[in-house]
């Protein structure tokens, strides 16, 4: 009885094992919050960099860098790379 | 004469028709070189019509090639980017010759696969002054996203006591040409960390944002460094030399838009190695360290400040001290919104069971963009203790920096 409900256990964090890990993938992005969180995070430590000076795949990798080093949730690194995304105009659009 | 007249007449139609045949099959012959060109030049304008709209298709399948391949690329979950900082330095200390005192080069690996997993490395290449190149692993680190408030760190990181060392000693970043005093390698704030961290950012509570950084690591060393100063060697090591590993963290909230609060603390042992005769061994004794941090950005201001503790145990088999290795800096500056120069003031103090210094300085920065960065500032240093050592030499410096 007691193996079996060690099983349960095992089982029960097995999955929900896997639906955090699912969860890192499954983040929607609200570029108005992201804002929010650009203009209060980013100048603590440096200066602001514009979205211009980065391509969209460099903003991409940075803001995961971001996530770890600022102490970012996944979404609020979601939505800092959307507002920033959004914000890039057609001429620095690469 | 009227047979004559007929004759001549009869002759000249004859002449005129042969010259009009003449001149007819000439004129054919021209039509028909014209026509020839012309079927050249026809054939040669198909050909470049053809050629020409072979052109445009390709043109027109690498332009959509290279957008798919774009897009797919943008898409990609795994990739990778190569950024960092750079710098170059001068100095003019008193009683010595000003010189060109540092180069320096630190490139960053980042590697990504999704949301899931991100890698990041850093090497610092430095020219030394014999001409030679010292490198060193500054951070290697891959990080598994758990969850969304959640990852899980693994290799060498830099130490997450404190902001200073993990966050703003990147000299694009840094506002000032030199570390506080204490900030730097050997000094009061551990550098980096071998081992395992848990960390990331919290859901709100009462619309105050928080995170978080808990690790277990290597313990660092103590003992007489080349110099014959006597540290604490907190860089990230791959053996714990026997001793118990360090255990660690900070927790830090955002209280107003701009402002972080952080402390941190850490316990643990260090190993120091004692040589009898041909034994060398490691003897242990307790370490702790303890951090509180403020950083707030608001109206062009930019205020700094931390605090960081290194505490040392005794152990009576040591002919060394134990102690307290205490550096604490604070910093003010101020960007103007009109033209891109930024003053900085800085005090920072540096304590340990040998030295007690402390240091004023006063940097003025331009910045030919946000990660482009000329700085000058004079620095005004004091040592209490006034060993004869040159600790006193106030210095100029300048520093070019940029961020890639």
């Amino acid at each position: 009885m007691k193996n079996l409900l060690k099983c349960k256990m095992l089982s029960l964090l097995f999955i929900m094992g896997l639906s955090t890990l699912t969860m890192a993938d499954e983040i929607k992005a609200d570029s108005v919050n992201g804002a929010q969180v650009w203009s209060d995070t980013c100048m603590r430590c440096h200066n602001l960099r514009e979205p211009a000076d980065l391509s969209k795949r460099a903003w991409k990798y940075s803001m995961q860098h971001m996530r770890v080093r600022a102490g970012l949730t996944g979404k609020e690194t979601q939505d800092v790379l959307a507002f920033i995304l959004k914000s890039k105009t057609k001429e620095d659009s690469q | 004469m009227k047979g004559i007249i007929a004759g001549i007449a009869l002759g000249s139609v004859v002449v005129s028709t042969l010259l009009a045949e003449q001149h007819n099959v000439s004129d054919v012959k021209e039509l028909r070189q014209e026509v020839d060109e012309l079927k050249g030049m026809i054939s040669e304008l198909q050909r470049q019509q053809e050629s020409t709209v072979y052109t445009e298709d390709s043109d027109t399948d690498i332009f959509i090639e290279s957008k798919i391949r774009s897009e797919l690329e943008s898409n990609a979950k795994s990739g990778f980017l190569l950024t960092g900082y750079a710098s170059f330095d001068w100095v003019d200390k008193q009683g010595e010759d000003n010189e060109f005192s540092g180069v320096k080069f630190a490139p960053i690996f980042h590697y990504q696969y999704g949301n899931l997993f991100q890698f990041e490395g850093e090497l610092e290449f430095k020219a030394t002054e014999d001409g030679e190149v010292e490198t060193e692993l500054e951070y290697a680190a891959g990080t598994l996203f758990l969850n969304d408030y959640m990852g899980i760190q693994m290799g060498k990181f830099l130490s997450p006591l404190g902001q200073y060392v993990q966050n703003v000693h990147p000299a694009w970043i840094n506002k000032l040409p030199s570390n506080p005093i204490g900030f730097g390698h050997d000094g009061a704030a551990p550098t980096s960390n071998v081992g395992i961290a848990l960390r990331g950012g919290l859901p709100k509570v009462i619309d105050i944002r928080s995170n978080y950084v808990m690790f277990v690591s290597n313990a660092p060393t103590f003992g007489i460094a080349d110099d014959g100063d006597v540290v604490i060697d907190a860089s990230g090591k791959t053996t714990s030399s026997d001793v118990s590993k360090t255990f660690g963290g900070r927790f830090a909230i955002n209280p107003v838009p701009g402002m972080e609060i952080g402390a941190s603390a850490a316990i643990g042992e260090v190993a120091e190695e004692i040589t009898v005769g041909a034994d060398t061994s490691n003897i242990v004794r307790d370490y702790e360290v303890y951090g509180f941090d403020v950083m707030y950005n608001v109206n062009g201001f930019d205020f700094k400040g931390e605090l960081i503790q290194q505490d040392i145990g005794e152990n009576s088999a040591s002919t060394l001290e134990g102690g307290k290795w205490r550096a604490w800096y604070t910093q003010v500056s101020y960007q103007f919104s009109s033209f891109k120069v930024e003053p900085v003031l800085r005090y920072s103090d540096y304590h340990n069971p040998e030295k007690e210094r402390n240091q004023w300085a006063l940097g003025l920065n331009y910045l030919f963009a946000n990660n482009v960065i000329a700085k000058l500032a004079y620095e005004y240093n004091t040592d209490e203790n006034d060993d004869a050592s040159n600790a006193n030499d106030n210095r100029v410096l300048a520093q070019f920096a940029f961020g890639f």
